[in-house]
C-alpha cells in the first residue's frame, strides 16, 4: 500500500505542476504540448500501479495499448481538415 | 467445482486451455470494454481539438476562483477514490471483509464527493446562462456544448461506477461476489480515473480567462 501512496502522491504533484503551467504565461502550442505529456505520462503511472498492468503478463500490454495507440494516431491525422473548416465558414456577420 | 466438471476434467483433461493472458475472463472483458471505451473518449477529445481549433470565435469561461479551484478539488478527490480503491481491491484479496467494505464505502462518498461538486459546478454555469446551446460570453455556442457532453459522459460513467462497486460490495459481503469482482470494479474506477487525467487539462486548463 506504500507504493501506491507514493504513487498518488506523485499524481497529486503532476496535477499541480498542470495548474501552475497554465498561468506561467507560456505559449498555447507549449501548454497544450506540456499538459499533454504531464497526462500521458499519469496515465501510464495509472495503468502501471492502479490498474496492476506491471504484475500482469507482458502480453496483455502488447495485446491492449499499442492497438488503441494506433487507433489515436489514425486519430490525429485529420488537423488539416479542421483547419480548412476556418475557410469553408461563412463569415461571421 | 462441481461433480460433472471434476468428472469432464478426470475423463478428458481440462475442459478449456488456460487464458494465455494468466487472468480471469471477467478481468480480461473489463480490460477490453476499457480499451473500447478508451477509444471512444480519445475520439470525442480529437473531436473537442477539432472543433476548438476551427472556431475563430472560441471563448475560454473558465477563472482561477470558482472553476479551476473546483476542477483540482474534483482532481484530488478522484485520485484519493482510487487510493481508496485500491485498498478495498487489497483487503478483499486478504479476506478482510470488514476492512474491504470500509474502503469501498470511502471509495463510494469519494464518488458522490465528486458527482456533487461537479453538478454544482454546472449549476453555477447554467445559472450564468451557458447550455448547449447558448454562449453566455457571445463566442461559439460550441464550448458550452462541447464542455456538458464530455463532462456529461465522464459523470455518467463515475456514477455508473458508484452504483457498480456498491453493488458488489453488497454482493461481496454476503459472500455471493469474490475478490475477483472487487478488482474488475476497481479495474473501471481507475479508468474512469484516467480519463478524467485528460478531460481535466483539457477542457479547464486550456479554457482559462
Amino acid at each position: 500500500m506504500r507504493v501506491y501512496v507514493y504513487v498518488w502522491l506523485g499524481m497529486l504533484a503532476i496535477v499541480a505542476i498542470e495548474a501552475v503551467l497554465v498561468y506561467a504565461h507560456v505559449s498555447s502550442g507549449m501548454l497544450l504540448a506540456s499538459l499533454l505529456v504531464l497526462a500521458f505520462l499519469e496515465a501510464a503511472v495509472a495503468l502501471r500501479y492502479f490498474m496492476h498492468l506491471k504484475y500482469e503478463v507482458p502480453l496483455l500490454f502488447w495485446t491492449l495499448i499499442p492497438g488503441l495507440l494506433l487507433a489515436f494516431a489514425m486519430m490525429n491525422q485529420f488537423w488539416a481538415d479542421a483547419a480548412r473548416l476556418n475557410t469553408l465558414r461563412f463569415p461571421i456577420p | 467445482m462441481s461433480d460433472s466438471a471434476m468428472t469432464a476434467e478426470h475423463v478428458h483433461g481440462a475442459a478449456m486451455e488456460p487464458s494465455p493472458f494468466l487472468i480471469t475472463s471477467k478481468k480480461l472483458t473489463v480490460w477490453l470494454f476499457i480499451v473500447a471505451d478508451a477509444a471512444t473518449f480519445g475520439a470525442i477529445l480529437f473531436g473537442y481539438g477539432y472543433l476548438r481549433f476551427g472556431s475563430p470565435n472560441w471563448t475560454r469561461p473558465f477563472t482561477f476562483v470558482p472553476n479551476i479551484v473546483n476542477g483540482l478539488l474534483m482532481t484530488v478527490v478522484l485520485l484519493t477514490s482510487s487510493l481508496t480503491m485500491l485498498g478495498g481491491v487489497a483487503a478483499a484479496r486478504e479476506g478482510r471483509s470488514g476492512a474491504a467494505m470500509k474502503w469501498l464505502g470511502a471509495t463510494v462518498l469519494l464518488g458522490v464527493a465528486f458527482a456533487v461538486l461537479h453538478l454544482r459546478e454546472w449549476s453555477g454555469m447554467i445559472h450564468e446562462g451557458w447550455s448547449l446551446s447558448k454562449n453566455p460570453m457571445g463566442g461559439s455556442v460550441q464550448v458550452g456544448a462541447l464542455f456538458f457532453s464530455i463532462t456529461g459522459l465522464h459523470l455518467l460513467h463515475v456514477i455508473s461506477g458508484v452504483i457498480a462497486i456498491i453493488v458488489i460490495a453488497i454482493g461481496f459481503r454476503m459472500r455471493k461476489l469474490t475478490a475477483g469482482h472487487v478488482e474488475t470494479a476497481g479495474l473501471y474506477w481507475h479508468f474512469v480515473d484516467l480519463v478524467w487525467m485528460f478531460v481535466f487539462p483539457l477542457l479547464y486548463l486550456l479554457n482559462v480567462r
